[in-house]
């Protein structure tokens, strides 16, 4: 059943989706960093407020993943920023979250040697999220 | 994490190891690619000896966000400009997966990158497929690897 964006049930259907990934498991071993998601407000897309996803990733665990506000997740180790649209972009395909962060479209703060060498356990968490079914306020 | 104002601290007499020809005006990828290598070469005295010695201008060109830049490595210090200068010692060109594969290989026996565990050899196979080509490799083996060493964040 669709959940609605970046919501709590959303949040809890996307730890789901990254425990019971054997390829995630694998490739974030070692992980032990919390990751923000940013989501920038656009209310011409029926996303009036910015929100923040906080995630706690912990060796190939999300043991918790929370929907905050921009602050909690601008507090996180690691920091990943763009717009509601372009998230948006990431959990549907039309975005690759690497080439996102290459082209400047999403903003990544953290450091970055670390965040290079567990580029596919990044790239298999984006894939979890394609993976849950979401209601767009745009879409609504 | 990486500044493109770097420049600004070098004229104030702060040594800053990167440098960006395009200050404020700096691609995404021209940061990306000069933060790794300044957090690389700031925490590993390896590399910092490695991006010493350095004396090399280096394109990277990503083929599926069409972007590039140039790495004008000398005496110890890097200058990063958006796209693709002349007079290039040595151009990669790949796919974004495939950058961030290569800065993902391990560094053996002698400074040699490792081309023969997973990482190697994926990277390999894509150079084999035409995914991943070097421009320049002849006659500048040593400055690949040294790049390379530079580049690679793997442990």
């Amino acid at each position: 059943m669709a959940v609605a964006a970046f919501s709590p049930e959303w949040a809890l259907a996307f730890k789901d989706e990254i425990n019971k990934s054997p390829v995630y498991h694998d490739a974030a071993k070692g992980w032990k960093w919390t990751v923000g998601l940013v989501v920038e407000a656009e209310p011409d897309k029926k996303f009036p407020e910015p929100k923040g996803v906080v995630m706690d990733l912990y060796e190939g665990q999300a043991r918790d993943i929370r929907v905050g506000s921009a602050e909690d997740a601008q507090a996180c180790d690691f920091v990943i920023t763009g717009t509601y649209s372009r998230w948006k972009q990431v959990a549907t395909k039309e975005l690759d979250a690497t080439r996102g962060m290459l082209q400047g479209k999403l903003k990544l703060k953290g450091d970055l040697p670390t965040v290079v060498r567990y580029t596919k356990a990044s790239q298999e968490m984006t894939e979890c999220t394609t993976r849950v079914p979401v209601n767009w306020p745009d879409e609504a | 994490m990486h500044d493109p104002r770097a420049g600004e601290l070098a004229r104030r007499g702060v040594t800053a190891p990167v440098e960006y020809a395009d200050g404020d005006d700096a691609s995404a990828f021209a940061q990306m690619l000069g933060g790794l290598i300044e957090a690389n070469v700031t925490s590993r005295p390896e590399k910092r000896r490695d991006f010493d010695r350095l004396r090399a201008r280096v394109g990277i060109f990503v083929t599926d966000i069409g972007e590039g830049v140039t790495l004008d490595f000398g005496d110890g210090h890097l200058v990063v400009r958006n796209g693709l200068q002349p007079a290039r010692d040595v151009t990669i060109r790949a796919d974004a997966d495939t950058v961030m594969q290569l800065s993902n290989v391990r560094i053996g026996f002698a400074g040699m990158p490792n081309y023969l565990d997973a990482t190697g050899r994926q990277v390999a196979g894509r150079m084999l497929k035409g995914q991943l080509r070097i421009q320049g490799l002849v006659g500048n083996l040593t400055t690949l690897n040294q790049v390379t060493r530079v580049f690679s964040v793997a442990e």
